[in-house]
């Protein structure tokens, strides 16, 4: 949050992507007016109805004739009686259709922001938690139109509606009505969001860093309690859910003062609109029923005004979750500006020249000065204790990475000059860390190739000797891997990111740490399947360079990543690799 | 326990404060209903009696005072409520973090721990509607209409009887709404979990779509799957909606009814029952009554799904209460031998799934040994060091520890804090001095590095040791045992996945541990921790053999 930036601009993306949906918007918040409108008429026409045949009985008694049509208004009544129930049933489920509607635009618009972000930011922020709150924050967006703007658009409507149409019949009460309740929609909706803005904003954060220490004292429960300091680490815990709750609190006086407000400014409204009707039946210029019509109809619109403090108390929270959404977006990779350029056919040569590194918040930079060559067509194994800088040169090589200083260009081509899509084309990075997708065997092995057929998925599967086994399953390639492919054993899931990997074609393949967890012979006989798919590319090996490992096919050169002297310094735990 | 039972227990102690706010609805009702009463009354006294506005003045004036109290009224029921939720909660989580802190550490291996906290946090918070708005309104929802029906009654018992007519079916709304609520609330919170897991999974391998160059086609089937989503789950609120629309109905049809009841009645039409009683200002009181007595029914199925909401939470958090601690209890007698620190005799430990893990077996710790423990993964070597810390109970068989034994513990994710160096030092030992943290850091190899920092032992360490490598998070733990005057010192895996000067360094400061005078147990499947071991214990199955040292 380097800048202030106003609500509106906050709120500015999000509200032209529901723009998108204007028409829908605006017919839930019809329905809603309708709903409103009609639960005011009800009231209002009762009482005029009431009144009316009061009268008219008291003159009947007094033998006058009856001069009433009690047809119309009975009709009438009955009709807003319906269409108050009809209009409410169909309002919430237009505007929960339109809600799920706006989820489903907000899901894709946060997951392509995403898609677009660097590792570096990627990494960072790799904890589950995080990405809850994502979710969390999504959801609370999502409930900007149903819970704050429509309620409090169609709240002014009908303040401003009802106002004009007392007005016809007697001007003075219209004034009052809307400058009354007119002030108290200000206060109820702006008065209350700035009243819970600071509280509502802390929220979130406060919680996150309540289960942020839960999670700490769990973890570290066993140390906590061989030291004795686990009621340390209570009082911390503590510390927070005071703070929470303090502000918890202070949201809770606002709305429940909001709420009173609300009530009493509606009744306040009545009792001067009755007022004033009534001066004004006293003067001649308006009848009995209508007179009780007036003060009822304001009655009724309690119903448009009690939930608008509540949200808008909260109203905070949608900011702050708009706000997260928003740097996120900011976040995103620059384009690069120069003419794309296209990687040619066959091995790539790698250069990266005086390249330096540092992850925001790491107590020493991954790279300094670093250069590296690699010919086309060369397969160099680089070897380096964990943390040394193997997975973040992968992906300065993938372009997913941009180094502080320095440049990364292959086969001559400077990697800021290529599109995402044709470095993607000609690169092939197997990740230290296995990522499989809660998908089939089948859709997995596709994010390699969508067109792959059935026998190339067989073959690649062959290769990695995962075939017997997925044959052996009764849904075979149809089987689901399960959450981060938890199915698989991780020898499986490892095999099966290779095959992924197989289904390619590039110029340059990166192989992080290949054979992890599987046993060596097996790493063996892959290994040599393995050099043939290699022949025709560069490759380059990133192991871990500990005895007893299988080293991959064909390497023809071994180079230490870094020295140990400046290791020692420090570098992150948890770059790429999680 | 029950998630019922367990719920009512907590909100049984916050009674008086959840019977203020109820004080105070029945308050604010009893207001509404003056106020409408008073509004008739000055309307038959203008339109019937013909009395001069000035004169009502006083009324209008006590209208407006009403209004007043019942605002106030109003704000006293929901701050209430408020802080009967607050405390509640407080004490719902101080109920779990005690019983967390029984479990221990090994009574939590079965969960993961940002489930655990998410109980701890979210699912508490769960319970703030129930307790602050529920549970008031339900009292209401009861009292309010019977109000209603009482005061109607004695006006024209035939419009009572209207409303009287919908009252048996009022259970039924309640049970409508209820179920529709409930329905919805969990087939929605399922849907809901579904689709957010399906997110999370894309989200989590973003890198590799990334890699792959299919960010734009997984775009596109986030978006499908969450539309996929509205339109099975709109199928389910159609129905879910039918039950509040049902009472919708009822209200404004009894409004109807009594309006052109009421209005017939008042032109002599209607020559039955004591229509004929009926006034200007008795009709149109009745009529204001009407609404009255369907809107506290209305309120409670809009907070039905605070009720669904909170008994889902609870039965997670009561699921996690009952859990039972598997950990010794009462005083542990001492060695008798002198010179021993420790001592297992004949102990075995059952593990409720996996049956027998450890034992029986036989160990004697003397002061100042250094005891290494290897075997293969699942012989057992955690289950011994968590046994000899006191985390797990034996089934059968003694444990002996000497008196003021105090211990250390490390393993493989040592806790880090969000917050400075220092923090993380002291949690050892929270009085200790700056030079107190350096000499600690320095015996651990970490002097030099903290030399180069501009902030010292101030740094601060990003979110679970963020900034940190592996083996430097392992060394400042290693830091802490230093720090503390624990005799006991137990290691698991001290140096697993570590490259190897991080291995050096750590074991050098074990070494320089063992050299203070402290006993050592190491279990490591790795051999450079079992070389600077006075003695060597291999487990199998669990149970143990000596390995000579070659």
């Amino acid at each position: 949050m380097a800048e202030r930036v106003g609500p509106l601009a906050t709120l500015a993306p999000w509200l032209s992507l529901m723009g998108r949906r204007r028409g829908r918007l605006l017919g839930g918040a019809a329905l809603m007016a309708l709903a409103i409108a009609a639960a005011l008429g009800l009231l209002a026409l009762s009482g005029w109805f009431i009144t009316a045949t009061g009268l008219a009985g008291i003159a009947l008694a007094a033998g006058g004739a009856l001069t009433l049509d009690v047809y119309v208004p009975g009709g009438g009544i009955r009709a807003f009686a319906l269409t108050r129930t009809v209009a409410r049933y169909l309002e919430r489920l237009y505007n929960h259709d339109t809600v799920l509607r706006l989820l489903a635009d907000l899901r894709g618009r946060m997951f392509a922001i995403l898609a677009g972000l660097d590792a570096a930011t990627l990494a960072h922020r790799r904890a589950s938690d995080w990405l809850n709150r994502l979710t969390t924050d999504i959801d609370t967006l999502d409930s900007l139109f149903l819970r704050l703007l429509a309620p409090a658009g169609v709240a002014l409507v009908a303040i401003l509606g009802l106002g004009t149409f007392l007005a016809l019949w007697f001007p003075a009460v219209g004034l009052a009505v809307v400058g009354l309740l007119g002030g108290a929609w200000l206060w109820l909706t702006l008065g209350q969001a700035r009243l819970g803005l600071a509280a509502s904003r802390r929220r979130v954060a406060e919680l996150e860093r309540l289960r942020g220490v839960a999670v700490e004292g769990l973890q570290g429960l066993a140390e906590l309690e061989a030291y004795g300091t686990l009621a340390t680490q209570r009082r911390r815990l503590t510390a927070i859910e005071a703070r929470l709750q303090a502000d918890q609190r202070r949201l809770g006086l606002a709305a429940a003062l909001g709420s009173a407000l609300a009530g009493l400014a509606v009744g306040l409204a009545w009792l001067a609109t009755f007022w004033l009707g009534a001066l004004a039946w006293q003067a001649g210029a308006l009848s009995g029923p209508v007179m009780v019509m007036m003060p009822l109809a304001v009655l009724a619109l309690n119903e448009a005004v009690a939930a608008l403090p509540l949200a808008f108390t909260q109203a905070g929270a949608t900011l702050a979750a708009a706000q997260r959404l928003n740097a996120l977006r900011d976040a995103r990779r620059a384009a690069s500006s120069a003419a794309p350029a296209r990687l040619p056919e066959g091995p790539l040569a790698v250069d990266l020249a005086g390249i330096s590194l540092r992850y925001p918040g790491a107590l020493a930079p991954v790279f300094e000065d670093f250069s590296l060559h690699l010919a086309a067509g060369e397969r160099l194994g680089l070897h380096g204790a964990s943390g040394a800088g193997k997975s973040s040169l992968a992906a300065l090589l993938t372009g997913q990475l941009v180094p502080d200083a320095g440049a990364v260009r292959l086969a001559d081509t400077s990697l800021a000059r290529l599109t995402p899509d044709s470095l993607t084309a000609r690169v092939a990075c197997l990740t230290q860390l296995t990522e499989l997708f809660d998908d089939s065997l089948a859709a997995n092995l596709r994010l390699a190739d969508p067109d792959a057929d059935e026998a190339r998925l067989w073959s690649v599967l062959a290769t990695v000797e995962l075939a017997d086994w997925a044959e052996g399953l009764s849904r075979e390639l149809e089987t689901r891997v399960g959450e981060g492919g938890r199915r698989l054993s991780g020898g499986q899931a490892r095999r099966l990111a290779l095959a992924r990997l197989l289904l390619r074609d590039p110029g340059l393949v990166i192989l992080d740490e290949p054979f992890a967890g599987l046993d060596p012979a097996l790493a063996e006989r892959i290994a040599g399947r393995l050099d043939r798919w290699l022949a025709g590319r560069s490759v380059l090996y990133l192991v871990h360079g500990r005895e007893g490992e299988t080293s991959p096919p064909g390497v023809s050169r071994w180079q230490a990543l870094a020295t140990p002297s400046r290791r020692e310094l420090g570098v992150p735990a948890r770059n790429l690799s999680g | 326990m029950t998630a019922r039972a367990w719920l009512a227990r907590l909100t049984r102690r916050e009674r008086g404060r959840l019977g203020l706010a109820v004080v105070c609805g029945l308050a604010a009702g009893a207001l509404t209903l003056a106020q409408l009463s008073l509004l008739a009354w000055l309307v038959a006294a203008l339109l019937v009696e013909g009395r001069p506005l000035a004169d009502l003045a006083p009324a209008f004036a006590g209208l407006a005072a009403l209004i007043m109290v019942r605002a106030l009224a109003q704000w006293g029921q929901e701050t209430a409520g408020l802080a009967a939720s607050l405390r509640l909660r407080r004490r719902a989580r101080a109920e779990l973090l005690d019983h967390l802190a029984r479990l221990g550490p090994v009574g939590l291996t079965g969960h993961h721990s940002a489930s655990l906290a998410n109980r701890l946090v979210d699912q508490v918070e769960a319970l703030d509607g129930y307790v602050a708005r529920f549970l008031p309104q339900r009292n209401l929802a009861l009292a309010l209409p019977l109000l209603v029906v009482v005061v109607v009654a004695w006006l024209d018992w035939l419009a009572a009887l209207f409303l009287l007519l919908s009252a048996p079916l009022i259970p039924l709304f309640m049970a409508l709404v209820g179920m529709g609520a409930q329905r919805l609330n969990q087939q929605q919170f399922d849907a809901v979990a579904r689709l957010s897991r399906h997110f999370i999974d894309r989200v989590r391998g973003i890198a590799t779509l990334q890699l792959f160059g299919r960010t734009a086609d997984a775009t596109r089937e986030v978006q499908a799957v969450a539309d996929d989503y509205r339109r099975r789950s709109l199928r389910t609120l159609r129905l879910a909606f039918l039950s509040s629309a049902v009472l919708e109905f009822f209200a404004a049809v009894a409004i109807a009814v009594v309006a052109i009841y009421v209005g017939f009645g008042l032109l002599g039409y209607i020559t039955f029952g004591p229509a004929d009683e009926l006034t200007l200002f008795s009709g149109l009181l009745v009529l204001l009554f009407a609404p009255e007595f369907f809107q506290p029914l209305r309120s409670l199925a809009q907070h039905y799904h605070d009720r669904a909401a909170a008994l889902g939470a609870a039965e997670g958090m009561v699921a996690l209460l009952d859990e039972t601690p598997r950990r010794p209890v009462g005083a542990v007698a001492a060695p008798d031998a002198a010179g021993v620190l420790a001592e297992l005799e004949a102990v075995t430990v059952v593990h409720p799934e996996r049956g027998r893990v450890l034992g029986p077996l036989d160990l004697v710790l003397a002061r100042g040994e250094i005891l290494a423990l290897s075997g293969p993964s699942g012989a057992g070597k955690s289950t011994l060091l968590q046994l000899l810390a006191g985390f797990v109970a034996p089934e059968s068989g003694k444990r002996r520890l000497a008196r003021d034994a105090s211990f250390a513990w490390m393993d493989q994710r040592p806790l880090l804090i969000h917050g400075s160096l220092a923090d993380n030092l002291r949690l050892a030992a929270p009085e200790a001095d700056a030079a107190a943290l350096h000499r600690a850091l320095s015996a651990v190899g970490l002097g030099e590095l903290i030399a180069t920092l501009p902030a010292g032992l101030e740094t601060r360490l990003g979110e679970r040791g963020a900034g940190l490598s592996g083996g430097q998070a392992q060394r400042l733990a290693l830091a802490r045992i230093f720090l503390s005057r624990a005799e006991l010192v137990l290691l698991d895996e001290p140096t697993a996945s570590m490259d190897a000067a991080s291995e050096a360094a750590v074991l050098e400061a074990l070494g320089a541990l063992a050299a203070e005078g402290r006993t050592l147990v190491i279990a490591s499947h790795q051999s450079a921790p079992l070389a600077i071991a006075d003695r060597h214990l291999r487990l199998r199955d669990g149970l143990l053999a000596e390995v000579d040292h070659g």
